[in-house]
């Protein structure tokens, strides 16, 4: 009790103290903070289904850069669409995409969905390439919009509901039971009337929505796109070790390894400018998660025996295909 | 298979109309393995039946193959006036079947209380925190309610097991060894539970070594071998019958 009440005061003075952020910091701060809000949003859509059902997505970059497209192309010309209207035009391009590719995948073995996300995404950087309207690998440029408060705002409410979306769907509902059910334990799932494919799917498509809307807020906010600045395969992999680093399968895991990895990514630019000393970081990240902090940064501060190990375990077992059938 | 044996072949099936649970020449193999043979059997409503045979004779085989976990090969399966072969395993459940695992199947990384929880999320959800709680009593598991899955004991998981199908609220239940290596006290815990949930009115099929159990919950005993049914009667007829003794439980009584 006295632990719980403790958490929300935190919790309350982390919302007032970032409100107030704008009028402490100037611009350049400001940006670093908008940027780790972004990370600890993209890292917290990877972890529905990576961490509350166990199924590994290699390609979340695509949806990151599905929103970003739409918006860049629907507020160019000739449509010129007010930026906010864009938002829901990606997040219904990228559930159509999410559903065409988890549908068939998310009934067979880990394996399976994780190398057609990974395909996909590859698949999607390449179409962007060759095709003139998205403008190639020379990419696309976005009306600009230089408000620096403007996009930390905004970055700061899509941070918040995706963080207050998860925690009411996966940690407060019948909805994340059923998710956590399924990722524990399938075939006991179904048993229990849940129909795992379709929970499955539910949650890939919230998951890769969540993403495309940080691509939308990111494009804006950057005012040009190209195939690799939001396709890319290393915005996976960063959300990957960040989910990693700060704990899988738990709600603020994501938020401390977002935050954190964005953060010293951001302090090495400015000592060292563009370094692959970043690289090594992640590297060395997975390696102490390994070796040290198999329950990840939050796994730290749980009251419970955390679970991060055990859930990466269940999402290992569906990738090569144990706990399905054998059951007998 | 002895002239004896075949003469009463058929004897999983009762003459009544009824039955909650009908299984008709049902058949599945595993590449030679011929795990369900050709099964035959009956369960009728608020009847507890059980189920023995020796091990590999496809007891929980056929479990799976009613609960929709494993696809018939062919055969007919009447569960609750709905023909259920090759239905998916949910769509089953949710007509009012449920089951355990011989191999306890833990939500690990949930509380106990989660788990029971994870029993009501499909459909059953009314109430659903009262009779977690209430289910937590009848199985003596209240100290462990916050504890995750993984941390119990054998006994206990076979506990958690049964308390989550009871959280189901079905119509049959299908337990596959749940007193297998539990402590007495536990199969006492158990054994009361199943009495109270026949009360009201719920039908079992129960896959049972022990057979002090088999005779004091039982109405009726249906015998497996080689993916086939074999006989069944009451637990009196089973035991007099030693030639069913010696060749299919592999020890006279
Ligand atoms: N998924 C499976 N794959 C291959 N063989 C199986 C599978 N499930 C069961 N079997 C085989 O089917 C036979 C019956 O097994 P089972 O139904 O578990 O028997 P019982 O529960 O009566 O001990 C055994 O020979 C077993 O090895
Ligand atoms: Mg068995």
């Amino acid at each position: 009790m006295k632990s719980r009440l403790a958490s929300l005061v935190l919790l309350i003075a982390a919302i007032v103290v970032l409100a107030l952020l704008p009028a402490l910091v100037n611009n350049y701060w400001l940006r670093i903070a908008t940027g780790a809000l972004m990370w600890a949003g993209l890292a917290c859509s990877w972890n529905m289904l990576g961490g509350y059902a166990g199924y590994i997505n290699f390609g979340q970059s695509a949806f990151f850069g599905l929103g970003a497209y739409t918006s860049a192309l629907l507020m160019g010309d000739p449509l010129g669409l007010p930026f906010f209207a864009t938002i829901p035009a990606g997040i219904v391009v990228t559930a159509i995409f999410a559903i065409i590719i988890g549908a068939p995948t998310l009934r067979l073995r880990g394996a399976y969905f994780a190398i057609a996300t990974w395909a996909f995404a590859e698949v999607l950087t390449q179409f962007v390439n060759v095709v003139g309207f998205t403008g190639g690998i020379g990419g696309l440029n976005l009306p600009p919009f230089l408000d620096e408060r403007f996009f930390y705002f905004t970055m700061f409410a899509a941070a918040v509901l995706t963080y207050l979306v998860t925690w009411a769907l996966f940690e407060r509902s019948r909805f994340g039971l059923k998710v956590k059910a399924l990722r524990d334990h399938e075939p006991a799932a179904e048993a229990m009337g849940i129909n795992t494919a379709l929970v499955k799917l539910q949650t890939f498509v919230l998951s890769a929505v969540t993403a495309s809307v940080f691509g939308s807020i990111f494009a804006y906010w950057v005012t040009f796109i190209n195939p690799k600045s939001v396709f890319g395969g290393d915005i996976t992999d960063q959300m990957v070790v960040m989910v990693l680093l700060g704990g899988l399968g738990s709600l603020w895991g994501p938020a401390i390894g977002g935050v954190g990895l964005f953060v010293i990514n951001r302090l090495l630019w400015m000592n060292w400018g563009d370094t692959a000393f970043y690289i090594a970081i992640l590297g060395a990240a997975i390696v102490l998660v390994v070796l040290f902090l198999p329950n990840g940064i939050a796994g730290l501060f749980a009251k419970r025996p955390a679970e991060s190990a055990t859930v990466l375990d269940k999402a290992v077992d569906k990738l090569v295909g144990n706990g399905e059938g054998g059951h007998s | 298979m002895s002239q004896t044996v075949q003469a009463v072949a058929n004897d999983g099936m009762r003459p009544s109309g009824g039955s909650i649970l009908v299984v008709r020449d049902l058949y599945r193999y595993f590449g030679g393995i011929k795990a369900a043979n050709g099964v035959n059997l009956d369960v009728g409503r608020r009847e507890i039946a059980g189920l023995i045979g020796p091990n590999g004779s496809g007891k929980s085989t056929l479990f799976s193959l009613v609960a929709g976990t494993v696809k018939p090969d062919r055969g007919q399966i009447r569960f609750d006036g709905h023909e259920i072969a090759g239905m998916s395993a949910h769509r089953i459940a949710r007509l009012g079947l449920a089951r355990t695992f011989q191999i306890p199947a833990m939500f690990d990384n949930m509380t106990v209380t989660e788990n029971l929880l994870a029993g009501a999320a499909q459909g059953h959800w009314q109430g659903a925190h009262e009779r977690a709680a209430e289910t937590l009593g009848l199985l003596k598991l209240v100290h462990v309610a916050d504890n995750r899955a993984s941390d119990l004991s054998g006994g206990q998981q076979k506990l958690l097991e049964f308390g989550r199908v009871i959280m189901r609220q079905a119509s049959l239940i299908l337990l596959d060894e749940v007193t297998a290596g539990v402590h007495p006290n536990i199969r006492k815990i158990i054994l009361e539970a199943i009495a109270r949930l026949r009360e009201r009115g719920i039908s079992f099929l129960i896959i049972e070594h022990d057979m002090e159990m088999v005779r004091n919950v039982c109405d009726r005993i249906i015998v497996m071998d080689s993916g086939r049914v074999v006989t069944s009667g009451s637990f009196n007829d089973i035991v007099r019958n030693s030639e069913v003794m010696q060749t299919y439980l592999g020890r006279p009584q």
